[in-house]
């Protein structure tokens, strides 16, 4: 009991409730009490502990209120997990993040490196019919005829031109079928000035081929043919040459047999190394001694000097089929080269006169 | 509650020495963000921001409750510099030294408070855990007594005891095991 007694001293002490002389007593009896001295000492340090840890537990609540109430005022709180995930990984992230990127880019771009030359490859064929430039003039012309009724009305000209060559002196010649294709009336011309009217007697447009025949009456033939057709395939390296029309006047080219097939590889026909242009298509190819090898058909659209004929044996078959239809009689196709021993100006002026124009009307 | 109130760290302190709430609110708003990107960045998560930035507000406004604080910067780069210090030390008790910190912010050297703080904050885990193990109803009778300021008679009444003799016998019991407790543990090192 007389500790209880003097913990009720110490408290009233340390708590500044004693009068002023009991004051003096106690402050004396701890000067001389040092066991009293040490457990004031203590009482006091305990007291403010209690009351600090008090006040920092106020505090810590206040705070934490603060935080919710701060919390409810934020944006319903994000999906914290991906949050602190993203912050720590970031980094190696982005690294994987740009190494796929890198090698995905990486992989397309020398993918479509090793496809650009299959690309080319697989570049646009280009038939050699002609169109002719003055059907815009023409339309304008005949426009002009509707406002006009008292002018004759002029004659129109043709809307596409070919090369034709004659197969048989009876009036059988030999076109590309897509020179003559849609045509409503065809007409054929030669260097020296005979025009003739011919209709198609038969097509091949696998082959790209087409038969025509002159129906004029007063047609009397067109006399013996001085070249012969070869149907065996020629060499490589072969020297070889075409007659044709790609503009008004006749135009001679030369080169070499360059391939033995055509375009993509296309076994039935040859690529040759002859600068065509439109209006080439269906005239002949010839070797050096007057031979006819082939019917010029296309070239390679981008491709420098890759132009293509058909081959002189798929020419002999389809002549052959058209026998045996029945359509027409047999040709007699010509059996003597009489061109073989001449150099080449004797040869092309014999053989201008077999060489037509192909002018198609639609 | 105007934001404008408390605009200059003047009015924040003024309002924290007149134990203004909202002054305290304020400045905790204020500058959380600050805090939790600082920790975010540097491999902490969302609590462990929370937790550092009340240490590091605590600190502050203990100090300024105390006029022991002389500022010679602006709040925002003392309570940076707390929580920068606080965070380092937590790091390196987790065994993760941060080679380097990104820091978002200057810093100014605060060692000597939170070094303070520290021992404070060890004193308080010791009364928690005594006042943990004097157990019931010893503990509500000193926490209402020492801490709330409840007077005897109150307490008499909530804890059903005949008068305030026997209540003043049981908080003197009770006290007595509480320092036992508490000393026996702690060791001022200061």
């Amino acid at each position: 009991m007389l500790e209880y007694r003097a913990y009720e001293e110490i408290e009233r002490y340390l708590n500044g409730q004693m009068a002023a002389e009991e004051r003096a007593g106690f402050e004396a009896l701890l000067r001389t009490d040092a066991r009293l001295a040490e457990q004031v000492r203590e009482h006091r340090q305990m007291l403010q502990a209690l009351k600090a840890f008090g006040q920092r537990q106020d505090l810590r609540q206040q705070l934490n209120t603060i935080h919710s109430q701060m919390e409810v005022e934020q944006q319903p709180a994000t999906p914290n997990g991906w949050k602190v995930f993203w912050n720590r990984h970031r980094q190696t992230v982005a690294v994987a993040a740009s190494v796929s990127l890198l090698s995905v880019f990486g992989t397309l771009w020398s993918v479509q490196q090793m496809k650009a030359p299959v690309q080319q490859q697989t570049a646009r064929y280009v038939e050699l019919r002609r169109e002719v430039e003055r059907l815009k003039k023409a339309q304008t012309a005949i426009i002009n005829g509707i406002n006009d009724a008292s002018k004759p009305a002029t004659p129109r000209p043709a809307a596409f031109s070919g090369t034709g060559f004659a197969i048989s002196s009876d009036g059988y010649v030999v076109t590309s079928s897509h020179v003559v294709e849609g045509a409503d009336s065809i007409m054929i011309e030669n260097k020296a000035g005979s025009k003739y009217k011919v209709t198609e007697v038969y097509r091949d447009e696998i082959h790209d081929l087409s038969i025509l025949k002159v129906t004029e009456d007063t047609f009397e033939g067109f006399g013996k043919l001085p070249y012969t057709f070869k149907d065996t395939e020629s060499e490589l390296g072969e020297k070889v040459f075409t007659l044709g029309y790609p503009r008004e006047d006749i135009v001679f080219g030369e080169g070499s047999l360059s391939s033995s097939s055509g375009f993509e590889g296309d076994t039935t026909a040859y690529q040759i190394s002859i600068p065509l242009n439109p209006g080439n298509s269906g005239g002949p190819l010839l070797d050096d001694r007057g031979n006819l090898i082939g019917v010029i058909s296309g070239k390679q659209a981008g491709q420098e000097g890759a132009a293509f004929a058909i081959k002189s044996a798929y020419l002999m078959q389809l002549i052959n089929e058209l026998a045996i239809t029945g359509q027409v009689q047999p040709l007699i196709l010509p059996k003597n080269n009489t061109l073989s021993a001449q150099n080449r100006p004797q040869q092309l002026k014999k053989l201008k006169e077999y060489v037509f124009v192909v002018k198609v009307y639609n | 509650m105007k934001k404008s109130l408390y605009e200059t760290d003047e009015a924040v302190i003024e309002g924290i020495r007149r134990s203004d709430e909202r002054a305290l609110a304020h400045l905790y708003k204020l500058y959380f963000p600050m805090i939790s990107h600082f920790i975010l960045n540097n491999s902490g998560t969302d609590d462990e921001a929370k937790d550092i930035y009340q240490e590091g507000v605590i600190v502050f406004y203990e100090k300024i409750r105390d006029n022991s604080l002389e500022l010679t910067c602006q709040i925002k780069t003392y309570l940076y510099s707390v929580c920068r210090r606080l965070w380092l030390k937590r790091l390196a008790e987790k065994g993760r030294f941060a080679t380097k910190l990104d820091d978002s912010d200057s810093f100014v050297p605060v060692e000597d408070d939170t070094l303070q703080h520290e021992e404070q904050e060890r004193q308080f885990g010791v009364m928690g855990d005594a006042l943990e193990q004097l157990g019931e109803p010893c503990r509500s009778l000193i926490e209402d007594y020492y801490i709330r300021m409840q007077n005897m008679q109150d307490i008499t009444d909530k804890f059903g005891y005949t008068n305030t003799d026997t209540a003043k016998n049981q908080k003197y019991k009770c006290l007595q095991r509480l320092k036992k407790i508490f000393f026996a543990t702690y060791k001022p090192e200061v």
